[in-house]
């Protein structure tokens, strides 16, 4: 199934010519979870990764849904 | 370890040691303390009987990356209770550097009257006439100020809103550039400088008598291993190096809670446009910095130069609370605006936090479109010049609401939220509720915890008992000097042992893991104290209505945490 991908904090700077207004979309097997798309990204958990979709955090374990939109953001916090 | 005590009723300046009961305070644990012990709570705050406190952090001056934030302290003419307001910088590292522990500013000079105080590199202190500054901005003030005393100092200022008293009004700081751009911007601090009569603090940068640490090789050791710690985590090792504490637009609005239009949205429509990778992008086409040295002994470097297309300086150390304030609140999809308001509020000297949102009432009652940069831009020259409605804008988004009458003010106490909705993030609107200090995000945020998927965001279970040991947290980690994103390294278990031992190492105690949040338990029940002998009760640990009744979209939650539930927040008091 297809996926929309966008990524935000340095992460963009992993994929020479990523355009920020699209991101890219991403072909994964049927029944695949969050973990799963963050592990064919290359995304580690040092990486201070996140994903929210649909407006909410995505736990690793999340079932993806055809067609939904991923954002993967760096973790923080600020001031 | 000293104090500098001026009075400017009768312009006296007086260096004592520090006396016992003060001894092993510092920042924040210094400045509430004090004015719990010496400031009368009912007192007027802009009158002689409030105190105006500037205290490094235990840790100033020593050699620990850092560590140079400076807490100052008073009454707030704002909300009416004990305000601690934290800056960056260069002043904390040289008042470290001078073993200054405090300088106190008490009474109030003669009406008309104002000077500036002096602090050399021997740490002698002298009052000097400042008519000549009079109504002076705070980027124009420095230049001259540094050209009249070397530029080997660090400045602490007000602008014409500290002079007019407004209630936003803000103590900039001079950061390592010489630029007035770093700010203790929440409640009003500035205003009491004013009312004091003081002008601008010149402080040496060449001091050589820091307190003594009693164990220097165990301090260097353990120095090392939290610097290392900050250097290794994601977050401050390249996270904010990279996009600044603006990475957060993305994030926040990821989960909606990003307060829009005044808080009537939890995303902003254009927040593409105006986020932490879009800000990076467009200083790095435009050759300004990304990453910028601010502080001193800053090794995060969160900090950046916004130049405009032309190349030209717009301003420096543009934040996300900045960029949610004049951005989200208002309606403004524009960066280059948002820079320019950033900069017009640390040249006015106002809290660009109060401000913004103070825009944002104004337009969600009608009186400005919302979305409309020029007219953003014009409200604020409107309170540089002292109009009529420039002063209300000037005391914030209250005194903008009573003005028009509007029900929607997001205030608790009377100051501003922040960048985070309550209803979106409700932990965090316990924190604005029950605080001592009013809506204050700094003093117990729990983005983190939310980000990491660790604690939900949207209901009311788990919220209380995050925001009590964060604020706990908070209120020790702000005795220190350090500044709260290098406290992001706490979390690894090697550098909150370190930072206990260079506490010790400095100090000469044997201070255990437990007297650490008993410290912050400590400040917190002090500002309790003069908060309720200021009449505060219960009844005042409550949001503004309109976040209990109207539902934020995407998520469409109102605040959900009962009365009784705020009130077990602060469950030693």
């Amino acid at each position: 199934m297809k996926i929309r991908v966008k990524l935000f904090g340095t992460l963009p700077q992993r994929y020479p010519g990523y355009d920020s207004s699209q991101g890219f979309e991403v072909e994964v097997p049927d029944g695949a979870k969050v973990k799963d798309l963050l592990a064919r990204l290359e995304i580690l958990p040092s990486d201070g990764g996140m994903v929210a979709v649909n407006n909410l955090v995505a736990q690793p374990n999340d079932p993806l849904k055809e067609g939904v939109s991923v954002l993967v953001l760096q973790s923080a916090f600020g001031g | 370890m000293q104090f500098i005590r001026v009075n400017m009723s009768d312009q006296t300046v007086k260096i004592e040691d520090v006396p016992q009961d003060y001894v092993g305070l510092g920042g924040r644990g210094l400045t509430s303390i004090m004015i719990n012990n010496e400031v009368p709570p009912t007192c007027d705050p802009l009158g002689p009987e409030n105190k105006l406190i500037f205290a490094p952090g235990l840790l100033s001056g020593t050699p620990l990356v850092n560590t140079s934030r400076i807490s100052i302290g008073a009454k707030s003419p704002l909300t009416g209770t004990i305000k601690e307001s934290n800056a960056g910088g260069t002043v904390a590292a040289a008042l470290g550097k001078l073993g200054i522990t405090a300088i106190i500013v008490e009474g109030v000079a003669p009406q008309g009257k104002l000077f500036n105080l002096i602090v050399d590199q021997n740490g002698n202190a002298i009052l000097k006439a400042a008519d000549d500054f009079k109504g002076m901005r705070t980027y124009a003030l420095v230049e001259q100020l540094l050209q009249d005393h070397g530029e080997k100092n660090g400045v602490l200022c007000i602008g014409p809103a500290g002079e007019y008293q407004l209630a936003s009004a803000s103590i900039q700081t001079s950061d390592v550039d010489g630029r007035p751009c770093r700010a203790a911007g929440r409640g009003g601090l500035g205003a009491v400088m004013g009312a004091k009569g003081i002008k601008a603090i010149v402080i040496s940068l060449q001091g050589k008598s820091p307190d003594a640490i009693a164990d220097p090789e165990s301090f260097k050791q353990s120095a090392r291993v939290f610097a290392k710690a900050v250097k290794d985590h994601p977050f401050t090792g390249k996270m904010l190096g990279a996009l600044g504490t603006a990475g957060l637009v993305s994030a926040v609005n990821s989960i909606g809670a990003f307060p829009s239009h005044n808080a009537t949205k939890g995303v902003f429509e254009g927040w593409e446009k105006i986020s932490g990778e879009t800000l990076a992008e467009t200083i790095q086409k435009r050759g300004g910095q990304t990453t910028h040295l601010g502080c001193s002994q800053c090794i995060i470097r969160c900090s950046n130069v916004f130049i405009d297309e032309g190349g030209k300086y717009v301003t420096s150390s543009l934040e996300y609370e900045t960029i949610w304030s004049m951005g989200g609140m208002p309606g403004i999809d524009d960066l280059d605006v948002i820079a320019r308001l950033d900069f017009l509020s640390d040249d006015i000297g106002l809290d660009t936090i109060n401000t913004g949102v103070a825009i944002g009432v104004a337009m969600d009652a009608g009186y400005k479109e919302f979305g409309d940069g020029q007219a953003a831009i014009e409200l604020m020259e409107e309170i540089a010049n002292g109009s009529e409605f420039g002063k209300v804008l000037g005391n914030g988004p209250a005194a903008v609401g009573k003005h028009f009458d509007h029900h929607r003010v997001p205030v608790a106490k009377g100051q501003s939220i922040a960048a985070y909705d309550p209803r979106g993030m409700q932990g965090n609107g316990v924190t604005y509720a029950t605080s001592p200090m009013g809506a204050d995000h700094t003093a117990g945020n729990l983005v983190g915890s939310y980000l990491g998927g660790v604690l939900d965001p949207l209901k009311a279970e788990g919220q209380v008992k995050a925001s009590r040991e964060a604020q706990i947290a908070m209120a020790s980690l702000d005795c220190t000097g350090l500044c709260l994103l290098a406290g992001a390294a706490l979390s690894v278990p090697e550098a909150s042992e370190a930072l206990l031992k260079m506490i010790n190492a400095k100090l000469d105690t044997q201070l255990e893991a437990g007297d650490i949040p008993a410290l912050g338990i400590r400040v917190l029940k002090a500002e309790l104290e003069f908060n309720r002998n200021a009449g505060f009760t219960n009844e005042d640990d409550r949001l503004a209505k309109f976040f209990y009744k109207e539902p934020l979209p995407p998520h469409n939650k109102v605040f959900l945490v009962t009365d009784d539930d705020l009130d077990s927040t602060f469950d030693f008091k």
